[in-house]
Parts: structure tokens; C-alpha cells; sequence
């Protein structure tokens, strides 16, 4: 029961991940945060070239498509889609490097 | 002439070679460093491939190695009301005129002296 060989579900079954299926509070407050940084990059590079009178492909198409941080609803925020998961849907935490790349929209429907 | 002021605010560490290769080419190497880039298409492209990485801002103009460096210098917590050049000339002028005599290296010596003394 006591001790160092006592029998815990990580001795036992041998891998045993302790990843919260959702996001802490912090973790939604710091997500918003960065998606309200890059909506800034986004911002200036336009601002910056509708001054000049330039229009750059990408940044149309990033403005067309994604929503902004306060355009995105909580759903999309903190999850994402997966085929595989119960109701279609996993933490957005489980996407690799999810804090350095943009996970915004989802299939329609799910 | 206005510019796009870049600061590194993520590391690329672990991200795409593609990626690592646009940091590269924007001149960034290391966090928190800060490139100036003129606001064409062609960098305002190389950014929105970053943009998850990088601070951006518009700036009237480019700021060299050497402005950065100062504008980063903390406040020493001291200021020179007078500097010691003035006070050295001071102290030659009030004192006696010997100094005056052998010269003006031989004035500034003493006034070094002076200095020292103080």
C-alpha cells in the first residue's frame, strides 16, 4: 500500500499519460491572448500595405476565411475536430505545437 | 518610407524547416531580436508565414544596430550636472598663475592634478 513498489496505475500498466482532456482556465486565457496577436500581425501587414496600395494573395485569402479572436466561438477556440474522437471533438492541446500554429475553423457541421 | 519592425517572440524550435528557413531569410536568429524590413508584399508575405512567431509593427523608419542598443540601455540612476572638463578649467583659472605660465600643457597637468586631489 506504502512504499517505494506500491502499485499505481503508472507502475502497473507501464505508459500512463496525465494530458487533462480540456484546457485549464489560464490555458483558454493565454490561447485567446495569442490569437488576439496574430489577429494584430494580420492588422498591420494590411494596414501597412493599403497604404502603399499593394494586396498580397495570402493575407486576402487569411482575411476572407478565418475569423478573428472575437469572431471565433468558445468551441472553436478550445477544440478542435477528430474523426476519431467521442462527439468529434478533442482539446485543441492535443494538436502538435499548438501554441506556434493556427488552428481557427473546423468542418461545417461538426 | 515606412518599414516593418520584426521581433522574434517564439522560438521556431521544432517547427517545419520551411519555416525556420523564412526566420532566416527575415534575418532572425534569436528571440526577442529585432530586424527592419521595408513594407512590400514580398516581406509582408515572408511574415504572414511567421506570423505565429512574431511581434510586428509599422515604423516611419529603420533604427540601426547601434540606436537599438541604445534605446535597450537601462537608466544608469545617475546624471553629470557639470562636466569634470568645465570644473578642471575652473579650478586653473581661480588658482594661481603659475600654471598659466609654463604653458598650456603644463595648465592642464595641474588641473588633472587638482582633479586627482579632489
Amino acid at each position: 500500500m506504502f512504499g517505494p513498489f506500491r502499485i499505481t496505475n503508472a507502475l502497473s500498466g507501464g505508459l500512463l499519460w496525465k494530458i487533462p482532456w480540456r484546457l485549464s482556465p489560464t490555458q483558454k486565457a493565454r490561447q485567446r491572448k495569442r490569437l488576439r496577436a496574430v489577429d494584430k500581425v494580420i492588422e498591420t501587414l494590411s494596414n501597412a500595405l493599403a497604404k502603399k496600395g499593394e494586396t498580397l494573395k495570402s493575407l486576402e485569402r487569411w482575411k476572407a476565411e478565418m475569423p478573428t479572436e472575437a469572431q471565433m466561438l468558445p468551441k472553436d477556440k478550445y477544440t478542435m475536430f477528430d474523426r476519431k474522437a467521442k462527439r468529434y471533438r478533442k482539446g485543441i492541446h492535443k494538436l502538435p505545437k499548438w501554441t506556434r500554429v493556427s488552428q481557427r475553423v473546423n468542418p461545417p457541421g461538426f | 518610407m515606412s518599414f516593418f519592425r520584426i521581433t522574434l517572440h517564439r522560438s521556431a524550435i521544432g517547427l517545419p524547416k520551411r519555416t525556420r528557413g523564412v526566420l532566416a531569410a527575415l534575418g532572425l536568429h534569436r528571440r526577442s531580436q529585432v530586424v527592419f524590413h521595408p513594407v512590400s508584399a514580398q516581406f509582408a508575405g515572408m511574415i504572414m508565414k511567421v506570423k505565429e512567431l512574431v511581434r510586428v509593427e509599422e515604423v516611419d523608419r529603420a533604427m540601426t544596430k547601434r540606436e537599438l542598443y541604445e534605446s535597450r540601455r537601462p537608466d544608469p540612476g545617475f546624471y553629470v550636472e557639470r562636466p569634470s572638463r568645465n570644473r578642471v578649467a575652473g579650478v586653473v583659472g581661480s588658482g594661481p598663475g603659475a600654471g598659466a605660465g609654463s604653458g598650456a600643457i603644463g595648465s592642464s597637468g595641474s588641473g588633472e592634478g587638482e582633479e586627482i586631489r579632489l
